[in-house]
């Protein structure tokens, strides 16, 4: 069996932007806004995160942890501070301006559901946040790993992290047409769905969204140039960071009453 | 179409194998809307249990009466020659997923999944995953049906053995390792690459539906079974079978509009949807449909004799050709709606074209066997037994 060695983890990230430290968002300096707003309905029948979203609107201390892999790390884009976690911070600081908001980023170079998992009673416990964005699925769709196994790893973190009271929005694959005909994701996003679903939690639908923007021309996906790649993960990555930071301060009048499932588990 | 209405062939069998094929081409294409609406949406399953379940008893039922004519060497012998030609098609899928690969995988490496797919081995290391698909092991998409398909039918020669002495205890057996499967998810066979990668179909849990169909399908020669015309047991079928119906598709509509609410859905029911391991409800929901239907359509019913029934029932009796060309089919088609970002209108627009070539190439086969045994004759006596085999 050539079991093939596990990539090697050498770099922890660990971005912690404070949001206040950052006030001046890079982006005004270039004086370009990136114009890639979100389709109609987008969260409409996403389950609100209220705690997180009061607490937001409080202006106390409000602490963001983020899991997941490689496209959460921002080193397509050329940095740490160039990925959408920390453009969430920007962003959530500019909104919420009397709030400390810190977005600490514990995502890792192809992080599996099973590894980030295995973190979160030692590195995010600890941290006591508020809400944890968990970015998954996507490892697991390029290794194709076995979907109940996925299903009931990501299971048992929802119940530690739900246990200690913890607001949880999953982040579900990037969408490459590139990708798509030789990695198959639709089972793990709609395992994921399931989850969402099962669990009362909410999806940011990151691979609906991508597919949304290419499909409308905001966002070339398929740039060869090296060069316009890096520029095109940086302004990937702060869309959806500005899209996250949307979605998590929706708060508790999202959906409207009527629109709430009846039945959901 | 006077080839199908030939007689003494269950014309049920290439109706339904057939709908299985549509089915199993439409759900591969990405993101189609017209896979909402397959067989994936009126039973708990797709079609992958109903193309088990049928080839199970075509196959029962083919070599169970080879054996008893001809004898256990020579029924085991076409068994093998069966499983020879399996093997050859997945070899042919295989070398159609390496062109596809080939055309993919420069654009793959240059974009934002670029670090992730460093992780896909078959990439890093194309060699071994080509011995390793040789060996069944590697089963990337598009190719995880027919490995289960081939360990099945090599080990039927046995399972016709036990058939004829001790049917109860090969049922039994067969049906305990299923439930140990359910019990235990770490019965598996592992794949390549691993540390965590197993069969898409575990063998162990998919050969109960398989087995059962192929006693099914010999016992049939011997006479009906009398208990499985029992009326509380169509009824009890009938009940499940739509309950299955409106729950799996209150999911369906749920998922194209959420305030649609989902019925009996949650964690409680994962375990026994495991498409996996063959989990409980999708066993009992295609094991609920074949009773309907055995009871509820004869075996040359008018309609699966008719027009409209034709197009399905040519593609199922050369099963294994439409379903490579449909494999083929779906990678073009997934390379096509790529391509053009397909909404709707693309989508359905790729689905019905690739039906229809699959259709025409049915055809094109029907006529082509029916061509030769007018010429000739000598294919005459092959034909309804090759088209059993399929």
């Amino acid at each position: 069996m050539s079991a093939p060695p596990l990539p090697r983890r050498c770099a922890i990230a660990l971005i912690v932007a404070v949001g206040l430290a950052l006030s001046p968002a890079p982006r005004a300096a270039f004086g370009q806004e990136p114009a890639c707003p979100t389709p109609e309905g987008f969260a409409a029948f996403e389950a609100p995160l209220p705690k997180t979203a009061k607490a937001l609107a409080a202006g106390s201390e409000v602490v963001i942890v983020t899991l997941g892999g490689t496209s959460s790390l921002g080193s397509a884009a050329g940095g740490p501070s160039l990925s959408w976690p920390s453009r969430l911070a920007t962003a959530l600081a500019g909104r919420f301006p009397a709030t400390r908001i810190k977005v600490v980023n514990l995502a890792m170079p192809r992080q599996t559901a099973r590894e980030a998992a295995d973190r979160l009673a030692r590195e995010v416990l600890p941290l006591r946040p508020a809400l944890v964005i968990w970015e998954t699925g996507t490892m697991e769709a390029v290794r194709g790993t076995g979907v109940d196994d996925f299903r009931d790893t990501v299971q048992a973190g929802l119940d530690e992290l739900r246990a200690a009271g913890i607001e949880v929005v999953l982040m579900n694959a990037q969408f490459s047409r590139d990708a798509d005909p030789m990695i198959h994701f639709a089972p793990y996003l709609a395992a994921v769905r399931e989850l969402a679903d099962a669990n009362d939690v909410s999806v940011f639908h990151r691979y609906g969204l991508m597919r949304h923007w290419a499909e409308s021309g905001v966002l070339d996906l398929r740039t060869r140039d090296s060069e316009k790649r890096r520029r095109l993960a940086a302004r990937l990555y702060e869309c959806i960071g500005r899209a996250m930071a949307d979605f998590v301060s929706r708060g508790g009048a999202a959906a409207p009453p009527s629109a709430t499932p009846g039945i959901r588990p | 179409m006077v080839s199908v209405t030939e007689a003494g062939r269950d014309l049920r069998l290439d109706f339904f194998r057939g709908l299985a094929l549509f089915s199993i081409f439409v759900d591969h294409l990405p993101d189609n809307m017209v896979a909402q609406f397959t067989l994936q949406t009126v039973m708990f399953g797709d079609a992958a249990e109903v193309f088990i379940l049928i080839s199970g008893y075509t196959a029962g039922m083919v070599y169970g009466r080879a054996m008893e004519r001809q004898g256990f060497l020579i029924a085991a012998v076409r068994v093998s020659h069966r499983v020879w030609q399996l093997y050859v098609a997945h070899v042919f899928l295989f070398v159609i997923f390496m062109a596809m690969m080939a055309y993919t995988v420069e654009a793959l490496n240059s974009s934002l999944y670029a670090e992730e797919s460093q992780a896909a081995d078959f990439l890093s290391d194309p060699g071994v995953a080509v011995v390793k698909a040789l060996t069944l092991q590697f089963q990337p998409a598009y190719m995880d049906i027919l490995p289960l398909y081939i360990v099945l039918l090599a080990v039927l020669p046995f399972a016709l053995i036990g058939f004829r002495f001790w049917p109860r205890v090969v049922l039994i057996a067969s049906f305990a390792l299923w439930l140990a499967v359910q019990i235990d998810g770490r019965i598996a066979l592992s794949a390549y690459p691993g540390p965590n990668r197993v069969w898409t179909f575990n063998p162990f849990g998919w050969q109960a539906l398989f087995f059962l169909g192929a006693w099914l399908g010999w016992r049939g020669t011997h006479g009906a079974v009398p208990w499985l015309d029992r009326r509380w047991l169509l009824r009890l079928a009938a009940g499940f079978a739509l309950a299955a119906f409106v729950i799996r598709l209150s999911w369906t509509l749920h998922g194209l509009y959420p305030p649609i609410p989902a019925l009996a859905s949650g964690k409680a029911l994962w375990l026994f949807l495991s498409k996996e391991d063959l989990g409980l409800l999708r066993f009992a929901s295609v094991l609920a449909l074949a009773l309907l239907v055995a009871r509820l359509v004869a075996p040359q019913a008018r309609f699966l004799a008719g027009r409209v029934a034709w197009p399905f029932v040519i593609c199922g009796r050369h099963s294994l050709h439409i379903f490579c060309l449909g494999i083929l089919l779906a990678v073009l088609g997934h390379l096509v709606l790529n391509e053009s970002f397909g909404r709707i209108l693309m989508q359905l627009a790729v689905s019905t074209v690739g039906i229809g070539i699959m259709i025409a190439v049915a055809a094109l086969m029907e006529w082509f066997a029916a061509a030769r045994a007018g010429a000739g004759g000598r294919v005459a006596e092959r034909a309804p037994l090759s088209g059993g085999e399929s």
